[in-house]
């Protein structure tokens, strides 16, 4: 695994976390001040528009008030028609925005004129002209002029044409019908116009100028472009040729949408062949003409500051994004630093050395804890290892005590087998095996008098050192009472008494007593307390003694003891036995038993007695399997050869 | 061998320079019937390509106005040569004139009659009884006679060229030529969809259009320098739909120069179409080119006919409908107006 650093993780994850909440927030910023960008633009844009159109239409409307008012003079039949064209010219004279008038009648209005009757004046130069229209080669009741207003019976504004006369200035015609009385019934009569030239609305329409190469246009009721800066597109195309010139089917969408009088601000569903990137546009009618202006703008214009804005805040936040690494670095390698130090100092420690210097903390934080906490370790090992050391010596000194405290004891219980090569009726082996290095179990046997055979099994409460001791009494107090009294109930009842006084430490031991007669093999015995022996009648059976009344000698000072008998036969065996035998416990908690003793003898009834006790001690063994061994175990065999 | 290929080369120079001493070329006046516009390009590419000139003729173009039309310019002798509708020709021979055809380019009708759907007229009969927008300079003839055959009653509303009326809904249709006014509308923001059309070929009426008319007295004079001419002039379509954006670049500069109007995607338009209405049968590269970009009308596709020949049927079908009209009747023979000089 690749070794990392806690600054590294700690950078890593604040990094992260540091650039999703810059994510979340620009995005949350970019979004609003996109809208709100996006909302100033076109307030500002229809206002543009707003005020743009107003000035057009101050001279337009103005420019219909004209024809409208001649068309009311005529109906009312205020003007012979010898004054009309005096009255144009004097009009024309004093309203310098007009190029031309016609007031045409309808084919044989005033039969004295025939067919054509269309008195006109017209500007050439400074002079204001005059002349009667129509001919069979100008029949002006065919053109749009005068057949539009006819036919729809309201005032039209003509598409915008070029003058060819007046130098081919962009002119537009407006045109009123007028109705006068014939036969008592209102009738169509003919049409006013006025011609107007178009150049102050182009130069109104190029003045519109947003951001910085926004632009206005002007389109024609049929989308004919009147004005762009674009002077190839002027009266050459309409905004659908424009459209499928450049193949933009949303253009054409948008030029029907503008020709039908609607009114927008929206991001443009087309390119522009000759202004890149994508475009927002607005437009609005013209309420007169019907015509429709749109002011069209770059959308990399109307967000160019925030896209400044957005190029600024980039640079700070990454500029920002590495200090903060930088810092987090230099905090987190300066708290950090001592713990590679206190890292060489636990090595050092475990290594032994206890007094190792620890790295110097100067803060009062959690390093400063860490140092007095390894402060306080080294110090406490330190303590430690010294009184380990003590314990360690006390302890050895005590075990090689206790050794020789054990050959002492084992040094007091006969273990040379046999023990009596010149008495043959007696053949015996005993083995103890003691839990710690000293132990409570005793046996012994001496012959009393030559002609009695005295024996002794038996079990100290408690273990160690004080049960070995109390053992030892036990035994001399058994050996040294027995050479006066040979009854084994008296011998049992006088080391009662003599181990009862002063047993402040409450200590007891049980005893199995027998005393062989060895010419009759009369076994006279005292059990106090102790577990029955098993008595193995030669070939033929073993048994156990009955399970004794008597208490175990230590406990009450004047405790009666009795004595039972048993007649022994020649071969016949004793197997006796401490409960370390019966009690003899595995890791399942699972003891030996009495009845894995009987099982055992039983199954070597003719073995001679070292051969049983090994049988048993194996069979033991196998049963604890390695188990520690909790109490001392101790048998022994006796076989009377009579 | 050197002094050789020297003489034969002085030789030869000298023979070229002398040629173009004696053979002084033979001047001729064009008139199209209309302004410059796409339905002309082909005798603008012949003139702009040197096609005349290789021809050996020299074509000098004049082009009527409102007030003076074609005829008047060929009876006047200001133009050698025009060009005419079919049935304008004959009428004009009916009224005296004496002229004669010596090439029928165009073999098909252009003429559509539209109505905007909002109108509600979706089928020819719903014309019965509704305001229709024609041309007041000519051109009438075949939809008037086409509604008189099926007793119509229609209150036809002269126009001299704009679709104005139409779109402020003065009318309730107009007559239109596919490769014009039709566009004209499109372009003025109606969709196609929005608008019900009746071509007036789909009903028995595909008359032919656009043909080369002179004097019959020219006729006889210059019948050499014609026949160069309507060489040259069928090349220069030949080159028009090959090469159409070239096609287009002349006619635009034409229509510059002439200050009237120039929209590249209308003439683009306007070339094809009329291109479609020279489409003949025996001509496998025009009606290969014409069905690659999608026919206008197929009914297109049928007709038999040689390039620059008319057929007497149409021209017995043009009598009919003159006589059904006029006053007075067509009285001259098929053989006497027309004098094929293209083969």
């Amino acid at each position: 695994m690749k070794k990392t650093t806690l600054s590294y993780h700690i950078i890593k994850n604040v990094l992260f976390f540091c650039i999703a909440l810059f994510l979340v927030t620009f995005s949350v910023y970019y979004y609003f001040a996109r809208k709100t960008i996006r909302e100033d633009t076109r307030e500002n844009s229809v206002y543009l528009a707003k005020t743009t159109i107003n000035m057009i239409e101050q001279v337009l409307t103005l420019a219909e008030k004209n024809p409208q008012i001649i068309a009311k003079m005529l109906e009312s039949s205020f003007v012979s028609k010898d004054s009309l064209l005096p009255f144009l010219k004097s009009m024309l004279s004093v309203n310098n925005s007009l190029y031309g008038s016609i007031i045409a009648y309808e084919p044989n209005y005033y039969p004295e004129h025939g067919m054509y009757f269309a008195p006109y004046v017209y500007r050439q130069g400074d002079s204001i002209c005059s002349s009667i229209l129509g001919h069979i080669n100008y029949e002006y009741f065919y053109m749009d002029w005068y057949q539009i207003p006819k036919i729809t019976n309201k005032p039209y504004w003509s598409e915008p044409y070029f003058d060819e006369g007046g130098g081919n200035v962009l002119m537009t015609t407006y045109s009123v019908p007028f109705y006068t009385q014939v036969n008592g019934k209102r009738t169509f009569s003919g049409v006013v116009t006025i011609d107007i030239s178009l150049e102050w609305l182009t130069k109104i329409i190029t003045d519109v100028k947003i951001l910085n190469t926004g632009y206005a246009f002007l389109l024609s009721r049929n989308g004919v472009v009147i004005s762009h800066p674009n002077s190839e597109y002027i009266m050459n195309q309409t905004i659908f040729t424009i459209a499928k010139e450049i193949n933009q089917p949303g253009m054409r969408e948008t030029g029907r949408r503008m020709i039908k009088g609607e009114t927008s601000f929206q991001a443009a569903e087309f390119r522009s062949a000759w202004k890149k990137g994508k475009l927002w546009i607005n437009y609005a009618p013209l309420p007169s003409s019907k015509w429709s202006m749109g002011i069209i703008y770059p959308e990399d214009e109307m967000f160019a500051s925030l896209h400044r804005m957005n190029i600024i805040l980039l640079v700070l936040i990454i500029v920002g994004l590495i200090s903060l690494s930088i810092v987090i670095f230099k905090i987190v390698s300066n708290l950090t630093s001592p713990l590679k130090d206190f890292a060489d100092s636990a090595r050092l420690i475990a290594a032994g050395n206890f007094n190792v210097r620890l790295p110097e903390i100067k803060t009062e934080d959690e390093m400063k804890e860490l140092h007095n906490s390894f402060s306080f370790m080294q110090k406490e090992l330190d303590e430690y290892m010294a009184t380990l050391k003590e314990t360690t010596s006390a302890k050895e000194k005590i075990e090689s005590e206790l050794r020789i405290a054990n050959e002492i004891q084992m040094s007091m219980i006969p273990h040379i087998f046999p023990p009596f090569p010149d008495l043959p009726q007696i053949d015996l082996f005993a083995t103890l095996k003691s839990a710690k290095e000293v132990g409570g179990d005793l046996y012994d046997f001496f012959v009393i008098d030559g002609c009695k055979f005295c024996f002794a099994i038996g079990d100290v409460s408690g273990k160690g050192v004080p049960a070995s001791l109390f053992m030892a009494v036990t035994r001399t107090l058994v050996r040294s009472i027995s050479d006066n009294v040979h009854l084994p109930s008296a011998i049992v009842e006088s080391l009662n008494k003599s181990i009862s006084q002063n047993n402040d430490s409450n200590m007891f031991v049980t005893l199995f007593l027998g005393v062989l007669d060895l010419k009759t093999g009369e076994l006279q015995y005292t059990n106090a307390g102790h577990n029955p022996p098993v008595l193995i009648r030669k070939n033929r059976e073993a048994y156990m003694f009955e399970k004794t009344k008597f208490i175990p000698a230590g406990l009450f000072e004047d405790f009666k003891y009795g004595e039972s008998s048993v007649k022994l036969e020649s071969g016949d065996m004793l197997f006796l036995y401490t409960d370390g035998v019966s009690e003899a416990e595995n890791s399942q908690g699972e003891l030996f038993g009495e009845q894995a003793i009987m099982q055992i003898i039983n199954n070597n009834i003719t073995a001679r007695p070292q051969e049983l006790i090994d049988k048993m001690s194996a069979e033991i063994s196998g049963h604890v399997n390695g188990y520690t061994q909790s109490d001392d175990i101790t048998m022994m065999t006796i076989v009377y050869n009579g | 061998m050197k002094s050789h290929f020297i003489k034969a080369l002085i030789i030869s120079a000298f023979v070229f320079f002398v040629n173009i001493l004696l053979s002084q070329p033979a001047k001729l006046t064009f008139a199209p019937q209309w302004m410059p516009q796409a339905q002309f390009a082909g005798y603008y590419i012949a003139q702009e390509m040197g096609f005349y000139k290789e021809a050996g003729i020299e074509v000098e173009f004049i082009h009527p106005s409102a007030n003076i039309p074609a005829t008047d310019l060929l009876s006047s002798g200001k133009a050698d040569v025009i060009s005419l509708f079919l049935v304008t020709g004959m009428s004009a021979r009916t009224e005296g004139m004496d002229i004669v055809n010596i090439c029928q380019l165009s073999q098909h009708s252009a003429i559509y009659i539209v109505a905007k759907k909002s109108s509600g007229i979706d089928k020819l009969e719903k014309l019965n009884g509704k305001k229709i927008g024609v041309w007041k300079s000519g051109f009438d003839e075949v939809p008037k006679a086409m509604m008189k055959e099926k007793k119509y009653n229609i209150e036809w509303v002269p126009i001299l060229f704009s679709v104005n009326l139409f779109m402020l809904d003065g009318i309730d249709a107009m007559t239109v030529m596919s490769y014009n006014e039709y566009n004209n509308i499109i372009n003025c923001g109606i969709n196609e969809d929005e608008l019900n059309v009746f071509p007036i070929s789909e009903y028995g009426y595909d008359i032919p259009e656009d043909g080369l008319y002179c004097l019959h007295s020219t006729y006889e004079t210059k019948r050499e320098d014609f026949k160069k001419f309507i060489a040259a002039t069928l090349k220069g379509w030949d080159y028009a739909a090959a090469n159409k954006a070239t096609a287009i670049d002349i006619v635009l500069d034409r229509m510059k120069s002439a200050h009237i109007p120039a929209n590249r995607v209308h003439q683009e338009w306007m070339l094809d179409r009329v291109l479609e209405m020279m489409m003949v049968s025996d001509n496998d590269a025009q009606d290969n080119d014409a069905q690659g970009k999608g026919a206008q009308n197929r009914s297109f596709l049928n007709k038999r006919v040689r390039r620059g020949e008319l057929l007497e049927s149409d021209f017995d079908q043009t009598a009919k409908i003159i006589n059904s009209i006029s006053e007075k009747r067509v009285s001259f023979k098929f053989d006497e107006f027309y004098k094929p000089l293209n083969r």
